[in-house]
């Protein structure tokens, strides 16, 4: 079996293509023509070419060398062609793969962090409470399923009174460092957190879910105890320097906001678990100091824990709050012997509390 | 003579004032290219964007052996592997810039003016030189991948020069309103241009910044409509509408027109050597492709997306009823529960991604190549002897700024 056809070789030295007929010479498995020579074992063929009517061959000895060839009958006569070649600077690639894992971990988890920390510190107060309403306004803005408008705010003015009864009694007791805001959100999630800035967000799930005011109280309790400590002022400016990391690193593509998504919530959940257990040990001491039982958290979490095993979601996965378990038991053993707590507020005012969305408004 | 051969193939070359003239011919279909990207883009989501590398030198391999000038295709040397390796370079060098003056930004920005758009104006501010720069080094990297008859293309190093210089160029045109525009456009082409090389030989760019100024032709048309519709808003407003609205559309095609007009006479007065460039392009043939290409990729990623909605709707739905208790009922779409409900929706999720960077690579890329390409021409071809080889450019961190900044290297 012999093959012989038309091709253009481009030895890689100048700009000039020769034209020739190469032959393959069984004998000596090589591909041979005028002052050609090449073996049949060292020629690869260009992958990836478009149109389909031209088969074009390199040899692994020469970088720039290439034959062009119409003829695709020659690719029976190649037993190597689809061969790749061999991964040049594995260990180079593996040093700086190491290095850029060390260092986007380094930043990530120590000088983000660390400077975060450090410049919570100095923040002036206006430039937090800024800070909390950006994020505020962000949170509404993503939590919309409409598409519309921002999740809007309840305002029932009733609702509103029995709130800030809770709010003056636990404010009373826990001289914070900033004024609070409270707001609540028109939305089904049974959640609440603190913002930059004093700004504390009770969602409607929350209220309606809460089978008693010091459930609620409770909960205000453990917010204040961020908002103390300035953790969410920690939390934006660690977003902020985090994100833009993690945008990096995931690229632009399909998968970049999913995967961007998901990581920013595991590494969220890694370092808010103290900040939660701080938050708690301050939620019980303001309680008692305000006459009130720090195991209404205890109740709280306990439906809380009931509510995710029936519509544990894929979501709430990532966002639940870590053993919730240990921190029930907390503040069950919180609850001082014989304490009689004062109650905080009658039947109706209990009762607008909980219709409190039957009105809202945009701002 | 079968192959595409310059002596014979009378298509291909001619004769024009005593120098062999090549005209370039284009390969490449849309089917295949559209399977090329959607494979390699599924790959990529496979393996959380790694493969991407791998997709990108394929798609560039694809397209740089579609266009044959002579009949001669370009070939992409590119490795992915040198990508990747340049990606966490950069990756390591731009963690630090990004995690660190992002957060300082963020902090200045809320402490000295209670909000965050002084941060998103400041780290703007700051990226532009390190975007000019990275554009630089990928085109340097391109080249320096790319060859035509064995032949190695390069571009010196100077990207920190072309960074200063498109600053300060892109400033003029700014406080002139526009007016420099045209100058920046030939003064970083010229920068670029006498810095890049075909073998050892230095390409060079002739003529002047004043010959793009006819480029410039339909915004000077549109400033009038402009004008008129913003003066309409006052006074009278159901003409208003119409008016901004044509000037937008203009505004559009002026923009297009400008970019055709200034490639066509830049190339026109490149030289490299005894080799001379001439294009042909129309304008307006461009816009059409850009018009059309896009809408035509809209509708069908529309597909997957109504897919999307579909199945969230089906989620909603299951949801409610496991909010009411309901969760024991038969549902109606039985046999699918809800992991397999989240799968099929995260599926098409990436799935617009995927259709539409495959749509938008077959049918606005290869015809905007292909246009062009066909209209490329190489003149005094006769003297291909005379170029020699150059040596190999190593560029170790590949185009990895540009990667990881998403500088668009223009393929």
């Amino acid at each position: 079996m012999s093959f012989a056809a038309e091709a253009i070789h481009l030895d890689g030295e100048s700009g000039q293509p020769i034209r020739l007929t190469v032959t393959v010479d069984n004998t000596h498995q090589s591909l041979t023509g005028p002052g050609l020579h090449w073996p049949l074992n060292t020629i690869r063929e260009l992958p990836d070419t478009a149109g389909g009517d031209l088969v074009i061959l390199s040899r692994t000895e020469n970088a720039v060398e290439r034959l062009i060839l119409k003829d695709s009958a020659i690719r029976a006569h190649l037993p190597c062609r689809r061969r790749s070649a061999p991964v040049a600077n594995r260990p180079l690639l593996l040093k700086w793969a190491a290095a850029a894992m060390g260092s986007v971990a380094l930043i990530l988890f120590v000088l983000v962090p660390i400077m975060a920390d450090q410049l919570a510190n100095y923040i002036p107060p206006e430039g937090e409470r800024a800070l909390g309403q950006v994020t505020l306004n962000e949170i509404r803005e993503a939590l919309d399923d409409s598409g519309l408008e921002p999740v809007r705010f309840c305002t029932d003015p009733d609702g509103l009174t029995a709130l800030r009864r809770i709010e003056a009694r636990l404010s009373g007791e826990a001289d914070l460092p900033v004024e609070i805001t409270v707001h609540i959100l028109d939305h089904e999630m049974v959640n609440a957190f603190a913002l930059p800035g004093g700004h504390i967000v009770f969602f409607r799930g929350l209220i309606e879910q809460a089978g008693a005011p010091d459930e609620l109280a409770a909960v205000f309790a453990h917010e204040m105890g961020h908002v103390a400590s300035r953790d969410p002022t920690r939390h934006a400016l660690r977003s902020a320097g985090s994100i833009g990391v993690l945008g990096l690193l995931f690229g632009d593509f399909a998968g970049g906001a999913v995967v961007l998504f998901l990581a920013e919530r595991l590494i969220d959940a890694q370092y808010s678990q103290t900040a939660e257990a701080a938050a708690d040990v301050f939620a019980h001491d303001l309680m008692r100091r305000a006459g009130l039982s720090p195991g209404a958290l205890a109740t709280i979490f306990e439906r809380f824990a009931a509510l995710d095993g029936d519509t544990r979601t894929f979501m709430q996965h990532f966002m639940s709050h870590p053993a919730l378990g240990d921190r029930i038991e907390r503040a069950r053993r919180a609850v001082p012997a014989g304490l009689l707590p004062e109650p905080l507020m009658g039947d109706a005012d209990w009762a607008a509390l909980q219709t409190i969305c039957s009105r809202t408004a945009r701002n | 003579m079968s192959l595409a051969d310059p002596s014979s193939a009378g298509a291909i070359a001619s004769d024009e004032g005593g120098h062999r003239v090549w005209a370039t011919r284009f390969a490449g279909r849309r089917w295949p290219l559209f399977k090329l990207v959607l494979g390699t883009g599924a790959l990529t989501v496979l393996t959380l964007g790694i493969y991407r590398f791998w997709q990108k030198t394929r798609v560039r391999r694809w397209l740089w052996s579609a266009i044959r000038p002579g009949g001669y295709p370009l070939e992409y040397a590119g490795d992915p592997l040198e990508k990747l390796l340049g990606f966490l370079i950069a990756v390591v060098i731009l963690a630090f810039y990004i995690g660190i003056v992002n957060l300082l930004l963020m902090f200045a920005s809320f402490a000295l003016f209670q909000g965050n758009y002084a941060a998103y104006a400041l780290s703007l501010v700051g990226v532009f030189p390190i975007w000019f720069y990275a554009r630089y080094r990928a085109r340097r990297y391109i080249l320096a991948r790319t060859r035509w008859l064995g032949l190695r293309f390069g571009l010196e190093p100077g990207a920190w020069g072309f960074a200063i210089r498109a600053l300060w160029h892109g400033f003029l045109a700014l406080i002139t309103a526009g007016l420099l525009w045209p100058r920046m456009t030939f003064k970083l082409e010229q920068y670029r241009t006498n810095r890049t090389f075909f073998g050892e030989t230095r390409m060079h760019q002739d003529g002047r910044w004043t010959m793009l100024y006819g480029a410039m032709k339909w915004h000077f048309i549109n400033l009038p409509i402009a004008f008129g519709g913003l003066i309409c808003i006052g006074a009278n407003e159901a003409l208003a509408l119409p008016i901004l609205t044509l000037g937008a559309v203009l505004w559009l095609y002026a923009a297009v027109y400008y970019r055709v007009e200034t490639r066509i006479r830049l190339t026109n007065h490149k030289r490299a050597g005894a080799l001379r460039l001439r294009l042909t392009a129309s304008p307006l043939r461009i816009f059409w492709i850009l018009a059309s290409g896009h809408t035509l990729a809209l509708l069908v990623s529309a597909l997957p997306t109504l897919i999307l909605l579909g199945l969230f709707l089906e989620l909603q739905s299951l949801e409610t009823l496991v909010e009411m208790g309901l969760e024991n009922t038969p549902p109606i779409f039985a046999g699918l529960n809800r992991t397999a409900l989240i799968a099929l929706s995260v599926m098409a999720y990436f799935s617009i991604f995927l259709v539409w960077t495959a749509c938008t690579q077959a049918w606005v890329t290869l015809p905007l190549i292909r246009h062009y390409a066909q209209g490329l021409e190489v003149i005094g071809t006769e003297a291909m002897a005379t170029f020699g080889q150059r040596p190999r450019d190593d560029h170790p961190e590949a185009e990895g700024f540009a990667e990881a900044l998403d500088v668009g290297a223009s393929l």
